[in-house]
């Protein structure tokens, strides 16, 4: 019985993987409908790096701050150097991930709620920093972001598609990986309770630091690969609502899952598309609060919970 | 456990794409000019953004009325599309790839934040759209050298043109009265206190400041530059060092809500009794509600008034553009809806000039535009876009804040230039200079 | 610079404290009794805002009469926030109380702009004209009301805790959950009155705030919050005097700091204006603090 739902699970996963790879075949270059996925791609790879922090039980309500770092080395090294986007991006992902280190270096002795706070000013003090280093970052101007294809080359809206879509398949089977080993089984131990993780003999701050380091790096890249989609990077990159989406998606997709940011992700943003046709503008954040508090309060496992929940209650 | 989501995701990801297969428009035979709105329509910036919709609305709606844009003999109707940024740069590249390629929208109007407009105009460089601005005030807009930005238009002011017209009427008539009253020396250059947002805007208006003091050589000096944080709300510390430094004029470069509250605080807690400037953008309805008395005689920069109509040629066309706005939508438009109104407008002449909807011609056709003013006061009485960084000149005027005592509240009246002027500039009672 | 600019400042300075202090101790009143951390106490200073500025509009008495009503009005708010969202969800995790406030933020801050547009609401004090002067420092006459009041909240606080009953029920709450409840205290009680009272404070703060010339939109709680959060964690969590003290010094900090940076980068030959650093350097405070210090400087141990 197990084996086969497992096995239902890996079809249907590989058959979507297929139509994934094949949307471009079946439907044309749409580059509106190309562009919409893309976003949706990055808010993936975005959210799952969030949750994997989240997964150590640190909270950040400021990876914005990660985001945009990623995204201006990354800018600055391919006009700089000349080096090719798809290069500067991992760039700006060590980069961002080092900046990580540093900041989980004053966070891992904190409880949750400073640790969320100080998360919030590091996005708030990269800005201001962002915006005073003007011969740097172009201050408020922004700089230019090589596109990570150039438009010169025919249907390269398609190339960046396939693009995205393999590196966020790398992520998140990396991140998979990772829960699966004994990072993943030692954060969750820490999560649970940090005294009896030590007490095991888990080194916290090891772990927490490299829960840190990862979650950074892949959001640092997740915001490299936004600006070199939209071609152009301004301080607009830090701000509070780009700290918020992967908190809401994780959450409503499932918290601490490997499905649940990817979920997530796609089930807002479906919400909010369809709202936005209807013209709807405060109403859609006053149902995005109202959708955190129901999800947190009845479904704390997200909506990749609610198959089991119903199989419980349907036995 | 992983595989499932996958399932799930991928589901999603078909269906949309199916859903976005089966709405794609139909290719038209019709014959009908497709124009782009981007503009706001939800977020931080929605009423703005509404406002330029429904002025284009309007201006579309006249201009069909009239039969339409004859294009090489055949009478072509208006059709607008809109384009919602959400106020956000990821809902501004969707909007703008969605108009050029689903919509396919022969040209764009709009754009609104230079932040979100960086990232449209990559999308329009692409497919070489011609795309008329009319709401984002950075001047980089045509000047960005990393996109080909020949299809851009700016057709509004820039952070450069706003110091340059207020500091040369500083100069002109209010820097005269002071040293006339204060028997300074012609030699004393006026002191000036900036008082700026942390933003683009106001760091670009705190630049054109300087640019404008070096080009027109302007005996002005600025004695104090202060920065705030975008939304502050007390301004009290900054202004008393600004007083500190004991300015004749101060300059706040700042959003309606953060002028009311500098000029507010500025005269009744830290006792700053001086001229206080301000920005085109202020020159709203709730501008004049929320300063109460503490506003008279405050000078207002505007291209597009809530309640002066500059006298001269286009006085009829601003009261008709208001009434009929009104009229239709129930409200008073702003000046980024009389900017994009007009922006209608400029692309009818253009595609009606070029002969065409082909848009390398009506490129060409926009670059080589002369037409006559329509609701904003323009330099020569002409909307025409400069040869090097292709921006129309207005011609932006000053207003003095006057107590309406059956209004209850402020209301300005144009005192510059002298062709569209209504009354004259007063230097009150209560006005302190600077330090001799 | 100027001694008297100096002080001029402090007096603003002073002022932006007060406003941090009421908020900071009714976030320190909430969590002693639930060990809760409400991120979304901001809106409730937003919520007391236009209570005061309705209530204003509506009724047009004085707005230093009016206050009593917003607070008692949001203590009822805050009642029902406690048991819709807080009540159900205690015990299950610390994560799950920041993401349940940011919920709460999404919802009150897009509300009030559906309700009440993002236009912003001001109250005209009949004071407003009035200021004392004391040789070149100006004190206007509603900053000395805000400041007595704010002590005044303060000391009748400290009477309520100390000398009531309820108080002492509420204090030996905090400090310990289960014994309070075994002596017959009804602990699910006093997180109701916790939170009333919190909120009410909140309310206070948020009148004051729009009596002294400022003025209320939807999103104007955010940052005062988050100047709060950084009070209770400098001051220690649970701590009342701290949060007197961190509050003051950071109002004061935070208005008197950038200008000693300004002349200290000028001595370089670098002109720069750093009054837009105002968060920044709240944060720099708070982070240089709790590296220092995890727990605070006041703070107490154990949760």
């Amino acid at each position: 019985m197990k084996l086969d739902r497992i096995n239902i699970k890996t079809g249907i996963g590989i058959v979507s993987l297929i139509l994934a790879f094949i949307v471009p075949v079946i439907l044309g270059i749409n580059q509106y409908l190309l562009t919409v996925l893309i976003i949706t791609l990055v808010f993936i790879i975005y959210s799952s790096a969030w949750n994997l922090l989240a997964l150590s039980g640190q909270a950040s309500l400021g990876h914005a701050a990660f985001f945009g770092i990623g995204g201006y080395v990354s800018a600055i090294i391919t006009n700089s150097l000349g080096l090719p986007p798809i290069v500067a991006i991992f760039v700006g992902g060590f980069f961002a991930a080092f900046i990580g280190i540093l900041i989980g270096f004053t966070c891992i002795r904190m409880r949750e709620w400073f640790l969320a706070m100080v998360t919030f000013g590091f996005a708030i003090i990269a800005h201001t920093i962002t915006t005073e280093l003007p011969w740097l970052t172009g201050g408020w101007d922004g700089i230019p972001a090589k596109r990570l294809i150039s438009v010169t080359i025919t249907n390269y809206i398609m190339y960046e598609y396939y693009i995205m879509l393999l590196i966020a398949v790398a992520v998140v089977v990396i991140i998979y990986q990772l829960t699966k080993s004994r990072m993943g089984l030692a954060l969750e131990a820490i999560r649970e309770n940090e005294l009896e993780a030590k007490v095991m003999g888990i080194n916290v701050t090891k772990y927490k630091l490299m829960a840190f380091a990862v979650s950074a790096f892949f959001t640092g890249i997740a915001g490299a690969l936004e600006i070199h989609h939209f071609g152009y990077i301004t301080p607009e990159v830090y701000g509070m609502d780009i700290s918020f989406w992967p908190i809401i998606y994780s959450i409503s997709g499932g918290l601490f899952t490997i499905g649940g940011p990817i979920l997530g992700t796609i089930v807002i943003t479906f919400i909010w598309e369809i709202l936005r046709t209807f013209g709807l503008m405060y109403e859609r954040f006053i149902l995005i609060g109202v959708i955190l508090i129901l999800i947190v309060i009845f479904l704390p496992r997200g909506l990749v919970s609610i198959p089991e929940k119903i199989k419980r209650s349907h036995p | 456990m992983m595989n499932k989501k996958y399932g799930i995701l991928f589901a999603v990801l078909v269906f949309s794409a199916l859903i976005a297969g089966c709405v794609q428009p139909p290719e038209g035979e019709v014959k009908e000019i497709k124009i782009g709105i981007v503009a706001p329509l939800t977020g931080g910036a929605s009423t703005t953004g509404t406002d330029m919709w429904q002025s284009a609305v309007l201006a579309a709606e006249e201009i069909n009325a009239r039969g339409g844009v004859n294009v090489s003999g055949v009478d072509m109707q208006i059709t607008l599309v809109k384009g919602d940024t959400e106020t956000s740069r990821e809902g501004g590249v969707k909007a703008v790839t969605k108009l050029i390629t689903e919509d396919k929208v022969d040209l764009l109007i709009g754009g609104f934040s230079s932040g979100i407009t960086y990232a449209d105009q990559v999308v329009a460089s692409e497919h070489k759209v011609p795309f008329i601005i009319t709401g984002a005030s950075s001047p980089i807009i045509t000047r960005r050298t990393d996109i080909d930005t020949s299809y851009f238009f700016h057709h509004c002011p820039t952070t450069d043109d706003y110091p340059e017209a207020t500091l040369l009427f500083v100069n002109d008539v209010v820097k005269p009265m002071i040293y006339e009253r204060f028997n300074f020396s012609a030699d004393r250059p006026l002191r000036l206190g900036v008082l700026y947002q942390d933003s683009k805007y106001g760091e670009g208006v705190y630049e054109g400041i300087k640019k404008a003091i070096e080009k027109h050589n302007l005996g002005i000096e600025i004695v104090s530059a202060e920065k705030f944080k975008m939304s502050e709300t007390d301004f009290r510390t900054a202004l008393t060092v600004i007083k500190e430094s004991k300015p004749d004029v101060v300059y706040p470069a700042a959003f309606l809500n953060e002028q009311t509250l500098i000029v507010a605080q500025g005269r009744k807690d830290v006792g700053l009794d001086t001229i206080y400037l301000s920005v085109e953008c202020n020159d709203d309805p709730d501008y004049y509600t929320g300063v109460e008395r503490w506003g008279e005689y405050s000078i207002q920069e505007s291209r597009f008034s809530p309640y002066a109509i500059p006298s001269g040629p286009i006085h009829d066309a601003v009261g008709k553009f208001k009434e009929d706005f009104k009229n239709k939508w129930g409200t008073s438009p702003s000046m980024m809806g009389a900017s994009t109104y007009e922006g209608v407008y400029v692309a009818a002449e253009a595609i009606k000039n070029a002969g065409t909807l082909d848009k390398e011609k009506v490129r060409a056709s926009l670059a080589e535009l002369a037409m006559p003013q329509i609701i904003e006061v323009m330099q020569n009485g002409v909307i025409t876009f400069s040869p090097d960084y292709r921006e129309s000149k207005f011609e932006l005027y000053m207003e003095q804040l006057r107590w309406d005592e059956t209004a209850g509240e402020t209301r300005p009246e144009i005192v510059w230039p002298e062709s569209i002027k209504e009354t004259d500039f007063v230097l009150p009672d209560w006005y302190e200079s600077g330090s001799s | 610079m100027d001694l008297s600019v100096l002080l001029q400042i402090l007096v603003w300075g002073l002022y932006a404290g007060c406003i941090y202090i009421l908020l900071a101790i009714g976030l320190n009143l909430i969590f002693g009794v639930m060990k809760v951390v409400n991120f979304a106490h901001g809106e409730l200073l937003m919520l007391g805002a236009y209570a005061a500025f309705w209530i204003y509009t509506l009724s047009g008495i004085n707005p230093y009469l009016i206050i009593a009503l917003a607070m008692i009005l949001l203590g009822i708010i805050g009642v029902f926030i406690e048991r819709l969202c807080f009540r159900p969800i205690m015990g299950t995790g610390k994560l799950n109380e920041i993401f349940l406030s940011l919920g709460l933020i999404y919802l009150f801050q897009n509300l009030a702009a559906l309700l009440w547009t993002t236009g912003s609401r001001s109250i005209h004090s009949p004071y407003s004209d009035v200021s004392v002067s004391i040789g070149s420092i100006r004190l206007p006459l509603d900053y000395i009301i805000i400041i007595v009041f704010t002590i005044l909240f303060l000391i009748a606080f400290q009477l309520f805790m100390k000398r009531t009953t309820l108080g002492r029920a509420m204090r030996a709450t905090s400090q310990n959950r289960e014994a309070a409840a075994l002596m017959g205290i009804h602990v699910e009680r006093m997180d109701m009155l916790s939170f009333a009272l919190g909120s009410a404070l909140a309310a206070a703060a948020g009148s004051l705030w729009l009596i002294s010339g400022q003025i209320a939109n939807p999103y104007m709680g955010s940052i005062p919050a988050i100047k709060a959060f950084a009070v209770i964690i400098i001051g220690g969590l649970g701590s009342i005097p701290g949060a007197i003290v961190a509050g003051l010094t950071l109002g004061i900090a935070e208005n008197v700091l950038p200008l000693f940076i300004q002349s200290f980068v000028g001595l370089f030959g670098v002109s720069m204006s750093f009054t837009a650093w105002k968060d920044t350097i709240a944060f720099f405070i708070l982070i240089i603090v709790l590296v220092i210090r995890p727990t605070g400087i006041f703070g107490e141990k154990g949760e």
